[in-house]
């Protein structure tokens, strides 16, 4: 594994970790945008920009750019998170050039209107596909009163209203402001020749003209409390529950992850014991969700209705323990051994890869080699993690309850 | 790449395959054993998946909580499944762990404790199962669609119903594992960061005496095909077709996956660019072709808001339908570079790689290396695929519907 980054003079990054072992290569251009960045007039713009993307530019139209990606066999999509924007491929190495053609020219989209029209009806039903799946509502409400007033409780999607107002020209806008490619890093792993991939993309993307792109970092309040969205069409009861954890740019991250395994791995976490094991709950995990300046953990629990509230306590008073007493010794060592497992495993495939060094870049500037990431995970002690659970307050959640009952 | 295989028979009826790759650090590890739901007696349906999550509920020395930290202390991703003909175990890990896995699996197929206080809480899960169902339509839709496609009972649902799996006790699962969990007809996969010769001794240690007897074979009923439809307050209709194809053994299956990527490969496949991109008329949709050993069918689903539910039906069968029509060159040679190149990216994952091991032997009875599958490909024509359409056309249909109101597929 080697590393190497390049900058354009326009103030394009590029990295990349090369390896000569892989059998293909994977390039994603990570944009730092996404729901955060909207008002509530553009709701869900980032992400409906996203798929207009694909629409084709001034020289390739929509079915150009599915038939391009599919004639390399590319195995490739887009998504859109609260904060950031990720368009990626991957493909045997020969296809290299061709794939950075093709990426660099759709991030330079044309926005026609007809095609902008026609998406929108595709971005309505993807709305009401997510509306079908309880485990999403809950997610996007259960954000929206975590971070009630700050912008990370902003809709992704957006709702059908917000969407079938938006206009191209309120696109066209939010993209002049947030696509500078200060804004954008160009990511490329495993078998690829870095010189020829610098200069790709310095050839399509030179020209991109840089402006200032901003992002203020507030804190969200203290908005801890409980609440139920009573849905009778919903069969089970599905629980969200969220607390502060630290942002993705501070070093607790590990003690956080390690705090939120233990606590609420899918497998052999007190989260497991404590329910899935009796099966009081058929589901119950906690993940620890790294943000721009700030941080969160996030539980799920799905029970029946009428083990619900039971199902409640006891993840409280799980929470609650932890606080209380930290990890033990076998927990915290257990823990250890599956992340790094978990991070090895994902790390043999080239597309595993990009979005770890992505993010890895866009949080905080560096690369890190996932061995050097990995002896820093296995020096974190058990009082760090305990002092971390207390100083985020591991308890101090925000439930929201989505299903037949109305109140937990 | 390195594309050496090993396989190595034993005289209890295990099969035992590697792959041995160089560049990966990490083991997984595959088993397939003939314990599958379609095995299930009609009044015990469900009785496969309580077994599979009861088989990890304590085996040999360990309890579930020592069974799930030996797992947990050694890294292992593992899941257990159950399918229509088999119960699934996987295991991912690093190589240097493989042997400490191998031995927690020896017990939990050959020495699960299946205690009656661990009995409860697995058939309350698979009833929980049952009940998420209701909560996840689009999922649901796909499974019952089996359900009424397949030959009875091969593709029912794997958690049976509430009534099953409430009147189901503990006697009659153990008697179903004992039946259908053994060493005959078992597939033990292993790919990645292995040494055969150590592989082969130590699954010899540890599976060598492990009695097998094959368990009854199911026989199968055929189904007519036709509409069902669940009404359902949704947001979206859920739309799921199915109509036969060819299973892995046939000399038509290469022709099938061509012609399933053709209508349903990437973004560019003839579903995708006629209902979503120039209508607009859904977020998804897919076909893609499923196989069991003896039958196999091409599954296409569409979800959709109930007022163009009518309108993406007629759309997507038409397409289906135009198939037979013949292809054109360039989606021929798309097709099967798609085909191709993903055969190679999926040749780098340790765990695709033993799962696919374990399948080609199931359904092949030999291993086939990624040359000769890509070799497969290319010899394909614009003329098989053609005559693969006609020779299985989607004409006659079964549908599974779930929404507000049913569609026709005429």
């Amino acid at each position: 594994m080697e590393f190497a980054e390049a900058q354009l003079n326009n103030g394009l990054r590029i990295i990349a970790e090369v390896n000569d072992d892989a059998a293909s290569m994977a390039a994603g251009f990570f944009v730092r945008t996404g729901g955060r960045d909207e008002t509530p007039e553009i709701a869900g713009v980032s992400h409906f920009l996203e798929h207009m993307m694909f629409k084709g530019t001034q020289r390739r139209s929509p079915l150009d750019v599915n038939r391009e990606f599919d004639e390399m066999g590319a195995n490739y999509n887009a998504f859109t998170s609260e904060e950031n924007t990720v368009y990626y491929g991957a493909v045997l190495p020969e296809f290299q050039t061709r794939l950075l053609d093709l990426l660099c020219d759709i991030l330079r989209p044309a926005l026609r209107q007809e095609d902008f029209d026609m998406e929108k009806n595709v971005i309505q039903e993807e709305i009401a596909l997510y509306q079908d799946r309880p485990h999403y509502r809950v997610y996007e409400a259960l954000m929206n009163r975590h971070f009630a007033g700050h912008p990370l409780g902003n809709s992704v999607l957006g709702s059908t209203e917000s969407i079938a107002q938006l206009r191209r020209d309120d696109m066209q806008r939010y993209f002049d402001r947030r696509y500078s490619p200060g804004n954008v890093t160009v990511v490329g792993v495993g078998n690829l020749d870095f010189e020829a991939f610098v200069d790709k993309v310095g050839q399509m993307c030179s020209q991109w003209q840089p402006y200032d792109t901003t992002r203020e970092l507030t804190q969200p309040g203290d908005s801890r409390r409980q609440a139920t969205i009573a849905d009778g069409k919903v069969t089970r009861e599905h629980i969200g529950m969220m607390s502060p954890g630290p942002a993705a740019q501070d070093e607790a991250r590990y003690a956080a992850e390690l705090a939120a395994a233990i606590v609420g791995d899918q497998t052999g976490s007190r989260f497991y014991y404590a329910l899935v094991e009796p099966a009081i709950a058929d589901e119950a995990h906690l993940t620890y969700t790294p943000l721009d300046g700030t941080g969160a953990f996030l539980a799920f629990v799905s029970a029946d209705t009428d083990r619900a509230p039971e199902a409640v306590r006891i993840a409280r008073a799980e929470l609650e323990r932890f606080v209380e007493n930290g990890p033990t010794d076998a927990e915290l060592q257990a823990a250890k051994n599956k992340i790094a497992s978990y991070a090895t495993l994902k790390g043999e495939l080239p597309m595993g890869r990009l979005t770890a060094v992505g993010f890895d870049w866009v949080y905080r500037h560096k690369y890190v080699p996932m061995p050097e990431q990995i002896d820093t995970l296995f020096a974190v002690t058990k009082q760090e993690v305990h002092e971390l659970a207390r100083s985020y307050d591991m308890t101090a959640t925000t439930v929201l309850g989505l299903g037949p009952l109305e109140s937990l | 790449m390195s594309e050496d295989f090993f396989i190595k028979e034993f005289p209890n009826g295990l099969t035992l395959l590697s792959q041995p790759m160089s560049a990966a650090s990490s083991a997984a590890l595959t088993i397939l054993t003939p314990a599958g739901a379609s095995h299930d007696p009609a009044d015990a349906a469900g009785a496969a998946s309580v077994a599979a999550e009861w088989h990890v509920r304590g085996a040999g020395d360990r309890d579930t909580r020592q069974l799930q930290d030996a797992l947990d202390e050694l890294g292992s991703h593992h899941s257990e499944a159950v399918q229509s003909e088999h119960m699934h175990f996987s295991s991912i890990q690093l190589g240097r762990n493989l042997a400490d896995i191998l031995a927690i699996y020896a017990d939990i197929l050959q020495r699960p404790q299946l205690t009656d206080a661990s009995f409860q809480p697995s058939r309350e899960l698979a009833l929980q199962d049952l009940a998420s169902l209701e909560d996840e339509p689009a999922r649901k839709c796909n499974l019952l669609l089996m359900e009424k496609f397949f030959p009875y009972p091969l593709g029912r649902c794997i958690y049976g119903s509430q009534e099953t799996l409430e009147a189901l006790t503990a006697d009659v699962v153990r008697r179903q594992i004992s039946a259908h969990v053994s060493a005959a007809n078992t597939i033990l996969a292993v790919a990645g960061n292995v040494n055969w010769d150590e592989l082969s001794a130590l699954v010899e240690r540890a599976f060598g005496d492990w009695p097998g007897q094959a368990g009854p074979t199911v026989s199968v009923t055929d189904q007519p095909a036709g509409i069902t439809h669940i009404e359902k307050d949704t947001a979206q209709t859920h739309i799921a077709l199915a109509h036969r194809s060819v299973p892995i053994s046939h000399d038509q299956y290469y022709a099938a996956r061509v012609a399933g990527t053709v209508l349903s490969g990437g973004m560019s496949g003839r579903l995708f660019t006629e209902v979503r991109e120039k209508r607009g008329l859904v977020y998804h949709v897919s076909c893609r072709h499923q196989g069991l050993k003896d039958t196999a069918g091409m599954f296409t689903y569409a979800g959709t808001r109930p007022e163009v539910a009518q309108q993406t039906c007629d759309v997507t069968v038409n397409e289906l339908r135009r198939l037979a029509e013949g292809v054109e060159e360039h989606e021929l040679q798309r097709a099967k570079t798609q085909l191709k190149s993903a055969l190679v990216m999926q040749g780098e994952s340790t765990s695709a790689r033993a799962a696919a091991l374990a399948a080609d032997w199931y359904h092949l009875g030999r291993l086939r290396s990624l040359r000769e599958i890509s070799k497969s490909i290319e010899q394909i024509t614009a003329r098989d695929v053609t005559r693969y359409a006609k020779d299985w056309p989607a004409e006659t249909l079964t549908a599974l519907v779930i929404g507000p109101q049913t569609i026709s597929t005429e």
